[in-house]
């Protein structure tokens, strides 16, 4: 057995999750992207009919597919894919001439990326908060009461949020900018995520609720009460780390419901990102900035993943790398 | 006490069954018309005639709900049926088998669970024309197993090391007659109860692709509905608020039957 000092040990054991959770990812992004490849080529019909409508001519449709390579083999389809994958090009986009499709994708990419990351860290402050004050002296009976508000925001569907708080707060009320709006800047950027991180921040406050109690009685808590130390020190310093294992988890297996989340509420405010560039270019069957960002958001929820993954075994010594 | 848990039972799933009953008796026995157009009240609000008021291009809501809710429920049985079939021997298999198998399965689940159901809709939905429902049916159906066959893991790897498995084990019963007699049966009620959740998952995912033009092409959906409301919420907020509504009583009245009988099944136990 090799005999590491402990701050090597945590590292290792940071890559080793980091590895484990790699192998996945690529796993991950293999499936999708050949499924995203298969679905166009395997289903009945001739994709070039899709994208060009039924009236096209056959020459044009014969055109398409040449300039697709449909006509070839599907091994060697598929390896042009991969390939194509692996150097970052699948060509350009169908609708923009001249538009490369990753290209097409980068500039998306921002946006999305700014609002779900903004979500997560109103989600995950606002849910451990409330976790906190559900388990800890302040509130005296009122706990209760923030714990059913978590209750009730967790059972609140965010397709059916989302738009009624916009009506009551962006258009009636006018408190907050639209966030499709190109000039809301950063306030309609923190309303957008903060809609977002509503079912986030509540499933945050369950769990965390959860494993905050089950530290509860634990004697290093009551040394720590007993020391003197104050009831914030006790919950924040000593309570929740012991508890971040199960929160991380539960980030991370939100990730995807975040991503739909979010194509959801940039279609609502039509802010670009990826999602209004998967849902435009799904409606003018442009196949490969189609392919490209849904591929580059599987990417995306898998790096978040891997991030989620690091920092439970970074704050979480006991968690082995799963 | 028996009587008491009953009681408390029926009133937990009163509003699920109400609302599955309701639907299906107006979408079977009304021949009023979730689609059919009248231009002249567009928008209108709720009337006697029309007591949610109209939609877009005054297609009448109280139908288009009804009907919506109908066919999206029985979307949601259906596939949450199909997880329960397919997730269920597999989670049984790998909770009691153990080994390599379990953490396979277990890590398929991680794999399954956490990724966005949306790409995979695309991905798929893209291929076809217009998407029908059975298309929808089969995205959410790739994915509905995985928390069946995680509950069922838990439940067989739990039920095999309980003490009356363990005494019929001492009485001399066979692998086969332990498993079929002792654990399967008292593993099925615990893993059912998860179709309510499922169920509840397929409503809002439905809704999610329907509202932003990936749902079934009659566009009998709430998500339609929703992206109606959301269009015209300046002239009509009542198409919003009647989609907003709808959409949580559905979800909403699932999750509640699925979780007080996840509460009743594990007391009982």
């Amino acid at each position: 057995m090799v005999v590491t000092t402990p701050r090597f040990s945590s590292v290792l054991r940071v890559v080793q999750s980091a590895v484990a959770r790699a192998s996945g990812a690529v796993v991950v992004l293999l499936v999708l992207s050949t499924l995203v490849f298969l679905a166009l080529r395997l289903l009945p019909g001739d994709p070039a009919a899709l994208v060009l409508g039924d009236r096209a001519s056959a020459e044009d449709r014969a055109l398409l597919r040449a300039r697709l390579g449909l006509d070839d083999p599907l091994p060697v389809q598929y390896a042009r894919f991969l390939w194509g994958l692996v150097r970052g090009d699948v060509g350009p986009s169908l609708a923009r001439p001249g538009v490369s499709a990753f290209g097409a994708v980068a500039d998306a990419m921002g946006p999305t990326a700014a609002l779900a990351g903004t979500a997560v860290l109103l989600g995950a402050t606002g849910g451990i908060v409330a976790a906190v004050l559900c388990v800890g002296p302040w509130l005296g009976a009122r706990r209760e009461w923030v714990h059913r508000a978590i209750l009730v925001a967790s059972a609140t569907p965010l397709i059916a949020l989302a738009p009624l708080l916009t009506f009551a707060l962006a258009v009636k009320w006018r408190l907050v900018p639209l966030p499709g709006d190109p000039e809301s800047g950063a306030l309609g950027l923190l309303f957008a995520s903060a809609l977002l991180a509503v079912p986030l921040g509540a499933q945050v406050g369950r769990i965390s609720r959860a494993s905050l109690m089950e530290v509860a009685s634990s004697k290093f808590l009551q040394v720590a009460a007993a020391k003197g130390a104050s009831s914030w020190r006790v919950w924040l310093i000593h309570g929740l780390p012991p508890a971040s294992g199960p929160i991380s988890v539960v980030i991370a297996a939100q990730l995807g419901a975040l991503l739909g989340g979010a194509v959801v509420l940039e279609r609502l405010f039509e802010r670009p990102g990826l999602g209004t560039l998967m849902l435009n270019a799904y409606a003018a069957r442009d196949l490969p900035v189609l392919e490209a960002s849904v591929i580059a958001a599987g990417l995306l929820f898998v790096a978040a993943q891997a991030l989620a993954g690091a920092v439970h075994a970074l704050v979480d010594p006991r968690g082995k790398a799963a | 006490m028996t009587r008491r848990l009953d009681a408390r039972i029926w009133l937990v799933v009163l509003p699920a069954a109400t609302v599955l009953l309701a639907s299906g008796a107006y979408a079977l026995l009304s021949d009023a018309s979730p689609s059919r157009l009248h231009l002249t009240s567009s928008w209108a609000g709720p009337s006697l005639s029309r007591p949610l008021g109209s939609g877009e291009a005054g297609v009448d809501l109280l139908p288009l709900v009804l009907h919506a809710t109908f066919r999206v429920l029985l979307l949601a049985f259906v596939v949450a049926g199909i997880g329960f079939a397919v997730g269920t021997p597999i989670g049984a298999a790998a909770g009691l088998l153990r080994g390599r198998l379990e953490r396979w399965v277990l890590r398929a689940c991680d794999l399954v669970q956490a990724f966005p159901t949306f790409l995979l809709a695309l991905a798929v939905l893209s291929a076809v024309r217009t998407p029908a429902r059975w298309h929808i049916a089969a995205v959410f159906a790739t994915t509905a197993w995985a928390p069946f066959a995680r509950i069922a893991a838990a439940q067989a790897r739990t039920l095999s090391e309980a003490q009356f498995v363990e005494a019929a084990r001492a009485l001399g019963a066979t692998r086969g007659r332990t498993v079929t007699r002792h654990v399967l049966p008292n593993l099925l009620g615990p893993v059912a109860v998860q179709i309510g959740t499922a169920a509840a998952g397929v409503v809002l995912g439905e809704t999610a692709l329907g509202f932003v033009g990936l749902g079934p092409a009659d566009g009998v959906s709430l998500g339609a509905l929703l992206e109606q409301g959301t269009l015209g919420m300046l002239r009509a907020p009542h198409v919003l608020a009647v989609g907003a509504v709808a959409v949580a009583t559905v979800s909403g009245s699932l999750q509640l039957a699925s979780e007080g009988l996840r509460r009743w099944v594990s007391g009982a136990k």
